[in-house]
């Protein structure tokens, strides 16, 4: 019995690396034809609302200020905030924001574009921003217009626990809901890579549950552990700075945007000693050398350029032929007409293969009565009809039996 | 209750009184109430008051159901696995005809024939994706007969012998003898031919309308020939001149909902210096929309334009002695557009999923004019503009001599017609690059050089094909996947509710793509790329809709989970 439990046991052993070769290999195989890194996003969120919280919001400004100077422009940036803290009543520099007791940076003075600010700041356009299901009239600027070159940064910071993020105050997001609109977004392409840096307590947990590939996470705490702010700020009040993104911020203060530090030297920068906590980083569904990438591939802005060679000489004996704007106005009209005209066809042709879909459910007679029964547009009349419909029915057999 | 305990009761004490006094006289039995008492079994009529109860209940349990109905829009799931297998599978076939054309030959048609299919076969790329069926033939006019291969093929028997001669390649003037070729070929879409004649000059020429000449001198002309026509019918016609058979995902700058915006920005980098202004209309009439038209089948083209005012940009350049201007290079080209000042996502018109392209025209401040672009080997540049793949183009414009009015700065100025239509010819080249195609009109190819005429429109029919074709093949894989995770998503979440606007969408998504496939096959490229724009749009819209957040719907554990603690 005993030998034929080893044996079982040896053959599992075997088999076990063979299978993980073979889908390495397959994994290896299926990802060929690499795109090219066009642009950069940056979605910074700053979950809390109220003048306690003052220093998340100062880390989420930081942050901002940093990217921007880095290179990615506000088009490119969704700043989510619940921005009560400039003018809120109980600031004693109105209209100011400072990350450190020197005051010597205002991080709400020149050029803050908030995307989403107060009430706006909820789950669902969170996870709205994320997978792109916006209702149509949502604005460009709300919206993550990313593509499969993006690379996005995802900041987070607030206050969060086992697996979830404390949303101002009221409702929170859970690490699978965070897991399953990045699947979406890979699925989409909506991005090439993506970082996730999380400020909060027991930050690692929120990426637990992530499985898609090109993702690489980094928490400023692991589970049981707190995050803590840097330090109290006596004049205004409160806590003005979190530990992780104080030495976030030190690091990329060296920084402009010529240079090449890679992330590698960012995550060796966290101290836990400093940081009173374990920043702990999760790479195992991030295929580049962290040594390889310099920090400006998702903290600043790239552009890829190619030049224009030479101009396309066709179209030189155009303009000075029609001399006459005369013309050029009637033919400008005629083509306006025509536009409207293939509108309006496409809008019927649209009209005609709706109502074709309905005749062809009247040839069988049950298809008819279910059909009309759908059409019953007021499911509920109809349950309460029933409902009602019983009672007599009831009463009546009481009655008899009674 | 109490009536029947107390006569229960009295029962009792009663029989207890008996039982004291003599136990053996057989007792009268208990009073009979016959309100309370009942002397038979209960029998059918308990059992119908029951069943009548039991089936109200039941019936009202189908209301019940009813009302808590989540409403699910049925969607064609099998449908869309087997359109995703299908592409998979057969992969999109366009038929192609090719036809080539000896003049002053005398070789034999079949053998000809079959040298150009095996180089034709040597040349092909193993794309995976979209591939395309050839068919070949061969006519070789020696001046007094004419000799076909295939004998019996359609497309050989529209060529007229002796309707060409060498001759009519001698000139130089490549147009003409484009314009000359048109009626002696038929004019389908997808029938591409090569006309080969002997001459002093050797020359490679693609026509505008999907023929190509190449002029052989004395030699080994019939190789060379084979090697050429081969060359040119693959990496040309098919390929559309790019080294790979599909392009690349960064050349494909058409938005999700089929649309694109261009947006032209005249940008003065300092207006104390000097402003200028440009007439934007007569270029959209003149030059514009011929391009755009010719794109209809690919994209639904819209045009906008602005001039703005005080945006530097944040590169630097430095200040060369010997060009006498400022110079910029291609290592700063990255860093040139400087978003922070250059509000150029303006447009309201753009819907949430258009792909909006930026043309920009830069004019330099008096700072650092003239300003141009140096190559990496020391050359200037001479269109002096540079594209970012699915972002746009910049030109950099220097006003005339650099000169400044210092009576009149804010003075508004036009830029010249002249410099304008410069200007739209280099846009011209940058809109061609942004969908992979190059901006000279020259092909390197192993076997020689190819010079491609221009066309007014900026594509050539040729180039619009190759266009069609892969935006066909894109359009259709990307439907596909998307309606594939959409109907993985739909089926992951049991509770969510599907509006029928979905089930519509993905409706008319499956039929519009099918309706790609079938032109695909008959060769119409042009409806067959609208049809899988439309189809591309609709899927998207149908996987965008925003009522599809799992957030808002709950799991079936909460309906338990209420009742816990």
């Amino acid at each position: 019995m005993a030998t034929f439990i080893n044996f079982k046991a040896l053959v599992q052993l075997l088999l076990l690396p063979c299978l993980l070769l073979c889908s390495s290999i397959a994994y290896n195989s299926s990802s060929v034809k690499a795109t090219m890194h066009t642009n950069n996003w940056a979605v910074l969120v700053c979950t809390s609302r109220f003048w306690f919280n003052y220093r998340h919001m100062a880390n989420t400004l930081s942050l901002y200020r940093t990217v921007k100077r880095l290179g990615i422009p506000d088009e490119r940036i969704i700043l989510m905030l619940a921005d009560d803290m400039a003018c809120n009543t109980r600031n004693k520099y109105p209209a100011q924001v400072f990350n450190n007791e020197n005051h010597r940076l205002n991080l709400y003075g020149d050029n803050v574009e908030v995307d989403y600010r107060g009430y706006e700041v909820t789950v669902e356009n969170f996870l709205r921003v994320l997978t792109g299901r916006h209702e149509t009239a949502v604005p460009r600027s709300k919206r993550l217009l990313s593509d499969e070159g993006s690379h996005i940064l995802l900041y987070m910071t607030g206050h969060g626990g086992d697996e979830f993020l404390k949303f101002q105050d009221s409702e929170e997001l859970q690490s699978h809901d965070l897991a399953d609109a990045v699947k979406q977004m890979k699925e989409k392409h909506r991005f090439k890579e993506l970082l996730i840096m999380v400020d909060t307590c027991q930050a690692a947990t929120l990426f637990n549950q992530l499985q898609s590939p090109g993702v690489l996470a980094i928490g400023s705490s692991m589970k049981g552990e707190n995050s803590y702010s840097h330090h109290l700020d006596s004049d205004v009040g409160v806590s003005v700075v979190d530990r992780f993104t104080y030495y976030t911020l030190a690091f990329f203060e060296r920084l402009n945007i010529y240079d090449n530090a890679s992330l590698s030297s960012l995550f060796s920068s966290y101290n836990p000693s400093t940081l009173m906590s374990t920043a702990y980083y999760r790479r195992d569904l991030y295929q580049r050398r962290l040594e390889e990438v310099p920090v400006t591939n998702f903290f600043g802005s790239v552009m890829e350029t190619i030049h224009t060679d030479a101009a396309y000489k066709a179209l030189s004996r155009k303009i000075s032929d029609r001399s006459e704007s005369q013309i050029s106005l009637d033919q400008s009209i005629h083509r306006e007409e025509r536009r409207m005209l293939i509108n309006i066809n496409v809008c019927d042709e649209i009209h005609d293969v709706s109502t074709e879909g309905q005749e062809d459910d009247s040839k069988c007679p049950w298809s008819a009565f279910y059909r009309k029964m759908q059409k019953i547009e007021n499911v509920d009349s109809l349950v309460n009809y029933g409902l009602v419909a019983m009672l007599p029915f009831l009463v009546f057999s009481t009655w008899l039996f009674h | 209750m109490a009536e029947i305990s107390e006569a229960h009761d009295s029962d009792s004490s009663k029989s207890t009184d008996n039982a004291s006094e003599a136990p053996t006289q057989p007792e009268s039995e208990p009073e009979f109430n016959p309100k309370l008492m009942r002397k038979t079994k209960p029998g059918l009529k308990r059992l119908f008051l029951t069943f009548s109860v039991l089936f109200s209940f039941l019936l009202g349990l189908q209301f019940l159901w009813k009302s808590v109905e989540i409403y699910r829009s049925p969607l064609p799931f099998r449908e869309i696995d087997s359109l995703s297998t299908q592409l998979g599978s057969d992969h999109l076939i366009f038929p192609l005809h090719f036809h080539a054309l000896f003049v002053g030959f005398d070789s034999d048609p079949d053998r000809l024939r079959l040298s150009i299919l095996s180089e034709i076969t040597k040349l092909t790329s193993q794309n995976p994706k979209c591939s395309h069926n050839y068919t070949l033939s061969v006519t070789v006019d020696s001046g007094s007969h004419c000799l076909h291969s295939p004998t019996t093929s359609p497309h050989s028997c529209s060529y007229q012998c002796g309707s060409i001669t060498a001759i009519d390649f001698d000139q130089n003037d490549d147009v003409a003898i484009d314009e000359r070729l048109v009626p002696v070929f038929g004019g389908k879409t997808n029938e591409y031919s090569v006309v080969v004649v002997k001459g002093e000059s050797e020359r490679a020429v693609v026509g505008k309308n999907r023929r190509a000449w190449v002029v052989v001198g004395s030699g080994r002309e019939v190789e060379i020939a084979v090697v050429k026509v081969a060359e040119v019918l693959v990496k040309v016609f098919v390929n559309g001149g790019r080294e790979e058979g599909s392009i690349r995902n960064e050349f494909m700058p058409v938005g999700a909902d089929g649309r694109i915006v261009l947006s032209f920005n005249l940008l003065n980098a300092d207006p104390r210096d000097w402003v200028y202004d440009w007439d934007f209309r007569k270029i959209d009439n003149n030059l514009l929309a011929p391009m755009i038209e010719a794109l209809g089948p690919v994209a639904n083209i819209s045009v906008e334009s602005q001039v703005l005012y005080h945006t530097p940009k944040a590169s630097f350049s430095y200040w060369d002695q010997q060009l006498q201007s400022y110079v910029f290079s291609t290592k700063d080209l990255p860093f040139f557009v400087n978003s922070n000042e250059w509000h150029l996502d303006t447009s309201i018109a753009a819907g949430g999923r258009s792909k909006i392209l930026q043309f920009v025209v830069y004019v330099p401040s008096a700072k650092e004019c003239p300003l141009l672009l140096q190559l990496p080997n020391g050359e200037i540049s001479n269109t002096n503009g540079f594209i970012s793949p699915m972002w746009g183009g910049v030109i950099v414009w220097n006003p005339q001599g650099c000169l400044k009015d210092d009576n009149k700065p804010t003075a508004r100025r036009t830029i010249p017609m002249q410099d304008l239509e410069n200007m739209f010819e280099v846009f011209t080249g940058q809109f061609r690059q942004l969908f992979g195609f190059k901006s000279v009109n020259i092909y390197a190819g192993a076997s020689g050089v190819w010079n491609l005429l221009p066309s007014e429109r900026g594509f050539t029919e040729w180039e619009l094909d190759v266009l069609s074709r892969q935006h066909t093949c894109f359009n259709l894989h990307s439907c596909a996947s998307t309606l594939g995770s959409l109907s993985r998503l739909v089926q992951s979440l049991p509770r969510m509710i599907i509006m029928d606007e979905i089930g519509k969408q993905v409706k008319f998504s499956l039929e519009a793509a099918k309706l790609a496939q079938s032109n695909a096959s008959n060769g119409v490229y042009e409806s067959s790329a609208a049809s899988s724009r439309q189809a591309r749009s609709l899927a998207e819209d149908a996987f965008f809709h925003p009522s599809i957040m799992s957030v808002s719907y709950y799991s079936f554990e909460h309906c338990f989970a209420v009742y816990s603690l």
